[in-house]
């Protein structure tokens, strides 16, 4: 087990939006998070990074976890170049200053910006690259202190189909070479075919559907019927739409 | 039956405890912001290349305009006053009077509200920006406190050069008030220099300097805080600017009167 998340509820303003989540994931698996806007997705994550607090329910990692996330809108630091962007928590964070001397640094930038399949864009700063590429700097930033856990926010949000399939790519690159446990909250079909091995479907902040991918595409409930097939009608009531 | 909520006295008190709320929110922020600004400069946690980046900003790029509102009020002032002073014989106070005005005020208090509308106002719409593009969040992600790393510089670099736009601008508006009162009321340079020692006293400048670092110190911090700590988008972006504004401005407002009462009064 690298990350178990028991009985974790969070309201807001009287309202459940998690009620009494569990779920666990696996070194080297990832699990899709899936769900209409409003059910909670992001909120987890935000729970299990660490920027809110939950109301009750613990989340579990290994010892030593490091936990690193992207952001749907890459969230990269418009003010530093690729470079100092990827570099940031070698150079700032309080345990690793000092620790690695500035060739070993750019060594290690070097290599994640590699392992996204972006070599030589270091001196280009977040402005002047396509929204796919910053998503994969997004990526080698969170990826550069090699963290066991990672939790992906959207990843292919606002990107071409093209994009979208290369993202998918490399959210299952980084999972294979880091043998990390990764968590991947989307609305995009496509990505939890591709990217992921389990699935759990969200609504209202309960899990209504939770399965392997093969079962969740094939399985006939009415939330996963209504969610594969993108229905207005169903269990499942879209509160923006109405 | 009359629905309460479409009274005009319902909306009076619903916005008179927004409004409470509101500022009890921003003082809780500011003290808690200020707490942690104090728990990482005693422990000497301070990134000394970003101090010095935050610094050249605050006083080096902030300059041209503080002199030039420091001057051009220098100038008004003498224009009015050196020829009243000259038509009743007492030109020869215009250096201690402008002196006593540039020093113990003037100067400082100019200089702050020119910073607080070039400085404050880019601090807050830039940690404001950062906050509703997720980029503090990252930070928190990444376990660096954004506090440590982006907080602490602006307040120790408004700390530290604000008494320096002081000495500076206070030159310079000295310097605009003894041409202005030669060119307006026949002063010469040389009397008004004579004068002007009259009511130079070094007390009155170390005090001035203490003033102007609170008020660096102060206009950092709010305009960081503001920011910091918005949520949503481009609409609370310019909420949080104009509210950095407005707080700086009687911020100064009461350290000055503080400063008046606990040393000339």
């Amino acid at each position: 087990m690298s990350i178990s998340v028991r009985n974790l509820t969070k309201t807001f303003n009287d309202k459940k939006v998690l009620d009494n989540i569990s779920f666990s994931v696996e070194n080297g698996h990832t699990l899709g998070v899936v769900g209409f806007s409003g059910s909670g997705k992001s909120t987890l994550l935000k729970i299990i990074s660490g920027l809110l607090y939950s109301d009750s329910g613990t989340i579990i990692t290994e010892n030593n976890s490091d936990i690193a996330m992207t952001f749907q809108y890459s969230a990269l630091f418009d003010f530093l170049d690729v470079y100092h962007n990827i570099a940031f928590p070698l150079l700032e964070r309080r345990e690793f200053r000092g620790k690695y001397s500035k060739k070993e640094i750019k060594n290690i930038v070097k290599e994640k910006l590699a392992l996204v399949g972006l070599e030589g864009i270091e001196e280009k700063f977040p402005s002047e690259l396509s929204g796919g590429m910053q998503k994969r700097v997004g990526f080698a930033r969170a990826i550069v202190t090699n963290p066991n856990i990672i939790l992906y926010d959207e990843p292919t949000a606002g990107l071409d189909p093209v994009s979208s399939t290369l993202i998918e790519n490399y959210i299952v690159r980084l999972k294979n070479e880091l043998n990390a446990a990764c968590i991947v909250v989307t609305h995009q079909m496509s990505t939890i075919t591709r990217a992921c091995d389990d699935v759990i479907l969200l609504y209202e902040g309960k899990i209504v559907y939770r399965g392997t991918v093969n079962d969740f595409v094939s399985a006939n409930t009415p939330y996963t019927k209504q969610f594969i097939e993108a229905n207005i009608d169903g269990p499942m009531e879209i509160k923006s739409l109405t | 039956m009359i629905n309460v909520k479409s009274t005009l006295t319902y909306s009076f008190f619903k916005l008179f405890f927004h409004c409470i709320k509101d500022f009890l929110i921003t003082i809780g922020n500011i003290g808690k912001d200020f707490s942690r600004v104090l728990y990482y400069v005693v422990r000497l946690r301070i990134n000394a290349s970003a101090t010095i980046e935050q610094s050249s900003r605050f006083a080096v790029d902030s300059l041209p305009i503080t002199l030039t509102i420091v001057g051009m009020t220098s100038v008004i002032i003498a224009m009015q006053i050196a020829p009243e002073l000259a038509k009743q014989g007492a030109e020869g106070y215009m250096g201690m009077m402008s002196a006593l005005v540039m020093i113990r005020e003037l100067s400082c208090i100019m200089s702050g509200f020119a910073i607080i509308s070039m400085i404050g106002s880019s601090f807050a719409s830039e940690l404001a920006s950062m906050a509703v593009g997720e980029q503090i969040s990252a930070m928190h992600v990444l376990k660096v406190d954004p506090v440590e790393y982006l907080v602490v510089p602006r307040v120790l670099s408004g700390i530290l050069t604000m008494p320096f736009v002081f000495i500076v601008s206070s030159l310079v508006g000295l310097v605009c008030t003894c041409l202005v009162s030669y060119m307006t009321a026949g002063l010469s340079p040389l009397n008004f220099m004579t004068s002007l020692w009259q009511g130079l006293y070094l007390r009155d400048i170390l005090i001035a300097m203490l003033k102007a670092s609170f008020f660096g110190g102060t206009i950092a911090l709010i305009s960081c805080s503001c920011g910091y700590s918005t949520r949503g988008g481009a609409k609370e972006v310019g909420e949080s600017t104009t509210k950095a504004v407005v707080w700086s401005f009687v911020a100064i407002a009461v350290w000055d009167y503080i400063f008046a009462v606990l040393f000339y009064l």
